[in-house]
């Protein structure tokens, strides 16, 4: 498992339910030097969302429990300060407007390059800590 | 001679002398003039005291010589000569008797007229035998009013006392004459007063302290309908009507002009509106009041002269009216409102007077109902919509002649033929029509007066038309115009409206901004929010704002116009996608005013671009689908996975070797975990594969290609609609049948044909061609051709296009084609591509033609 550390804000948190995606992205960003959590469980993430700041989630679409997007329904109303990057496995351009006109920060569509992720991801933490 | 001397000549007694002065007295008393009362005293005197002749001598109207008066008395018919020359002789102060009598004011004896040096008339006395002679000044004060003189035909010596009874009797004579002097004279003055105070147009109304009417004229008794009956003056108002300007409320007592002026005060110009039974219409009077006083300046009472201005009143109203008319056009209230008023104003005008205005239809042919409010419904209903002409009564023909047209009856002129009938129902005898005219004389109606007698239009019926002409011209006019206004302006909203256009101005110097309603909502702005530049700016998305700001900074600079396209973030995150043009206004020192410009909401049209591509990608997909079977989203889904997985995990693996700090463990796990994902991916690729094999199996049958052709333009009709685009066929009737899979078939030419209108895309609509077309080979084979006019093809090697990975397209997966390629192959058929020799590029194919019996075989 990835490392954490409750005391910094800058914790990235991950939710697919493909362990090999979960944890390569999990190393990329650690190897950006930034804290991640990982959740392979929506359920688990929303859980902790309650009761954690969480300034960024990167969110995958299509996972066995729940659409990505309803998690970024519920996000919505549980933190509404969180970021949200949605990855996708598939092209969905319905997926990708709703998304975006949620305020959805980035929508990716997997394979996708490691460093337009990694400047999604900074710019979606420097939006988080100057609002 | 001495006194006395003749004292016994004198035939009276003092008691007859005292008797003939009562006489006198009483007879001039009675008498009805001067000249009787004058001839009483010759008369009497002569008779009484024995004198022979006596005559009366007036001054003449310029007092420069007396006359002699008409009175006389002649005891002796042979006088009569005397008579005749004292009638021709006039006579200047101090000469003959009458003279020196006038001149000295005092009575004057001569013994002998034949022997007076200063008696003109002494041959005339001579020849009838006259002697003594006295004359006797009539006095009235000082002045000499006349002198009597008395003759005898014997000379006398002078008797003092007769000369005292005639005086006294002189001066009764006066006293009587002065008084009826002055009653004449009062008689004279009074009847001219009388006559003026009858025949003036002012009333005059004199009235004592107590309010007792002294003098009430004629013109008076008119004016407030009655004569002076005596009512205290607190009830004047009430008796005669009178009304304060307001016409409703009565006139208060205590300050009505006679009252004030009763009270001793002067009163000017005060204006009463009188109405009463004799005048239900009521007329207006200005009154001035005076109060009347005494010798000692104590007021005796007061005067009042009231002067009719009806007249002057009804016109003051009359241009007061015609302004409200105007103030209402000017206020925009209704066309047949404005009529309306303008109709019932002129017919106040005149008793009796109807009027009409109708308007010309739109269509120059026909007559509109404009305003009529007191002509009978049936004529106005019957004339509505009735065409004009040279013969249609008065206002058709006004109109299409352009002129007034006078109809004194309509009973007989023949322009009323066809209306006769409606006409004598209605009433209506005389029609006088004239037509209205814009200021470019332009015909816009007409303006009639009805009478119900024959005659043709008075002085002041000529002028109340042209003012009515005037007015309506001006209130059809600038109801056209309002229209024409009201019609652009609906069609500007309109249109803006179903355009979603926002309109907005923002004032650079004030950073305030001003946002249509519609701009509002596309915006998100609260209805009533004060906005600025900064509010509407901060809406932009953060990823367009510097662009957006950077085309706005531009604009404000060059004085010229921006345009933009970017996405709006509404409250709650929603976004926009707008289009924004705008355009600077500057004032004649080039001073930057403010900047108006248009915010279009496309999210719509965004929607509609994702959709499409959606269709497109779905087509796409369709082709796979076609191709690999049941290969789904969730298949290439599986494939990204492990795809993405080992992308990642060699991007993670590479930065941590370039930072050096790379833990080995770390990485061991890291390169088994890309290897598993390989292989993770090979086995779904291997899925697929088999999912393609199962493919081949797609059930086959014959085909007549130009329907199948046909049945693929119908799928893509609206694409190509909504890329304004055409698609032309030409089919051929020969074609023969080809045995196929329709499903497949029809991906092929979906394929092609949406290729083709990628092609034509960037043309101008008008270019954006596609043709069609289909041709039998000998009959062997069906030949399909796909043609466009877009840039072409690699010149080098057009069929490159069906290599793997290749496209021309910057969203293009480079496999459409190859998969085009392999479906032809697979039913024995032959695909080309090339470029067509003026433009474009044609893709061809051609299928075997069907074996007979090919319909009893499935493959």
């Amino acid at each position: 498992m990835t490392p954490s550390n409750k005391s910094t804000a800058e914790i990235v948190c991950l939710v697919d339910d493909d362990p090999g995606v979960l944890k390569s992205i999990g190393r990329l960003l650690v190897s950006e030097g930034l804290l991640v959590r990982s959740f392979d469980k929506p359920k688990t993430f929303l859980a902790y969302v309650q009761t954690n700041r969480v300034p960024l989630v990167v969110l995958d679409i299509w996972m066995e429990e729940m659409s990505g997007l309803e998690v970024q329904e519920q996000i919505s109303v549980l933190s509404p300060s969180t970021r949200v990057i949605i990855i996708t496995g598939r092209e969905d351009p319905v997926a990708k407007l709703t998304a975006l006109d949620r305020g959805v920060f980035a929508f990716l569509t997997k394979p996708f390059d490691a460093e337009e992720f990694l400047v999604a991801v900074r710019g979606a933490l420097a939006m988080e800590i100057s609002s | 001679m001495k006194p006395g001397e003749h004292r016994e000549t004198i035939d009276s007694s003092r008691e007859e002398q005292l008797s003939l002065l009562q006489t006198i007295t009483m007879e001039v008393a009675a008498a009805g003039d001067l000249s009787s009362a004058l001839e009483v005293v010759l008369r009497r005197v002569c008779e009484k005291t024995g004198w022979a002749l006596g005559q009366a001598w007036v001054p003449n109207q310029d007092r420069t010589a007396l006359d002699c008066g008409p009175g006389w008395f002649c005891g002796n018919t042979d006088l009569k000569r005397f008579r005749a020359a004292s009638e021709e002789a006039h006579f200047i102060p101090g000469v003959g008797l009458p003279g020196r009598v006038w001149k000295s004011k005092r009575p004057a004896w001569i013994e002998d007229v034949t022997l007076d040096g200063n008696f003109p008339r002494n041959k005339a006395a001579g020849k009838v035998g006259l002697k003594a002679a006295v004359g006797i000044p009539i006095l009235s004060g000082d002045e000499v009013i006349a002198v009597i003189e008395f003759f005898v035909q014997e000379a006398r010596a002078q008797d003092e006392r007769l000369v005292k009874v005639i005086t006294a009797v002189a001066a009764q004579l006066d006293l009587v004459m002065e008084r009826k002097r002055a009653e004449e004279k009062l008689s004279t003055t009074n009847e001219i007063l009388q006559s003026i105070l009858s025949s003036m147009a002012d009333a005059v109304i004199v009235a004592d302290p107590q309010g007792n009417f002294l003098l009430f004229n004629p013109a008076a008794e008119r004016m407030f309908g009655r004569g002076a009956t005596q009512t205290a003056s607190s009830e004047w108002s009430q008796q005669y009507g009178l009304y304060l300007p307001d016409r409703v409320t009565p006139f208060p007592p205590d300050q009505l002009p006679l009252t004030r002026s009763i009270r001793g005060e002067e009163v000017n110009n005060v204006e009463i509106f009188v109405r009463h039974a004799k005048a239900p219409q009521g007329l207006w009077t200005r009154v001035n009041g005076r109060p009347l006083r005494g010798p000692d300046s104590e007021v005796t009472g007061g005067v009042i002269v009231c002067r009719d201005i009806t007249e002057v009143k009804k016109e003051e109203f009359f241009l007061f009216d015609q302004s409200r008319v105007l103030e209402m056009i000017a206020a925009n209230a209704s066309l047949s409102e404005v009529l309306t008023s303008l109709v019932l104003l002129m017919e106040g005008q005149a008793d009796g007077l109807r009027c009409s205005i109708l308007l010309l239809d739109q269509d120059g042919k026909h007559v509109r109902h404009g305003a009529a409010p007191n002509l009978p419904e049936t004529y106005v209903k019957a004339v509505d919509g009735a065409a004009i002409g040279p013969r249609n009564g008065s206002c058709g023909t006004a109109m299409y002649l352009r002129k007034p047209v006078v109809v004194k009856d309509v009973m007989t002129d023949p322009l009323w033929a066809d209306y006769r009938t409606l006409a004598e129902i209605c009433g209506l005898r005389a029609c006088w029509s004239t037509p209205i005219l814009s200021p470019q004389g332009e015909v816009l109606g007409s303006f009639a007066m009805y009478r119900q007698e024959t005659r043709g239009p008075l002085p002041e019926e000529l002028r109340l038309t042209q003012i009515a002409t005037h007015i309506a011209g001006i209130a059809i006019e600038r109801q056209r115009v309002q229209e024409t206004l009201r019609e652009r302006e609906a069609r500007i909203n309109l249109a803006a409206e179903s355009a979603d256009l926002a309109f907005w101005v923002i004032y650079p110097e004030q950073k305030t901004a001003w946002m249509s309603d519609k701009g509002r909502v596309i915006y998100g702005f609260d209805p009533d929010l004060p906005l600025t530049r900064d509010l509407i700016c901060a809406r932009v998305h953060p990823d367009e704002r510097a662009a957006a700001h950077a085309a706005f900074d531009r604009a404000c600079e060059s004085h010229g116009t921006f345009e933009s396209e970017h996405r709006l973030v509404l409250p709650h995150g929603r976004t926009r996608w707008v289009i924004v043009r705008g355009r600077c206004l500057a004032d004649e020192h080039g001073n930057l005013l403010e900047l108006i410009g248009v915010t279009i909401d496309v999210s719509a049209q965004k929607q509609t671009d994702l959709q499409l591509q959606i269709q497109r990608e779905e087509m796409s997909h369709l082709n796979r689908v076609a191709l690999m079977g049941e290969m789904t989203a969730s298949v290439a889904h599986e494939l990204n996975q492990p795809l993405t997985a080992i992308a990642n995990n060699a991007s993670a693996a590479r930065r941590f070797l370039e930072r050096g700090n790379i833990d080995p463990a770390l990485l061991q796990q890291l390169l088994q975990d890309m290897v598993a994902d390989s292989q993770r991916a090979g086995e779904v690729i291997r899925g697929i594969r088999a999912l393609v094999q199962k493919d081949k199996n797609i059930a086959r049958s014959v085909l007549n290609l130009n329907a199948v052709i046909a049945d693929t333009l119908r799928l893509v009709s609206s694409d190509v609609l909504l890329r304004e685009s055409a698609v032309a066929t030409e089919m051929d009737h020969t074609l023969p049948q080809v045995e196929a899979a329709p499903v497949q078939i029809q991906q092929v030419l979906l394929n092609l044909i949406m290729n083709a209108l990628d092609a034509v895309e960037s043309l101008p609509p008008a270019e954006r061609r596609i043709i069609v077309r289909t041709r039998s080979l000998n009959g062997e084979k069906a030949e399909v051709s796909v043609r466009d006019f877009g840039a072409g093809l690699p010149k080098d090697r057009p069929d490159k296009v069906f290599d793997h990975f290749f496209s021309t397209k910057q969203t293009g997966m480079g496999m459409g084609l190859t998969i085009v390629r392999s479906i032809i192959e697979m039913h024995g058929g032959k695909i080309t591509a090339e470029n067509a020799p003026d433009r474009g590029a044609r893709f061809s194919f051609h299928l075997p033609a069907a074996r007979r019996d090919s319909r009893s075989e499935a493959a």
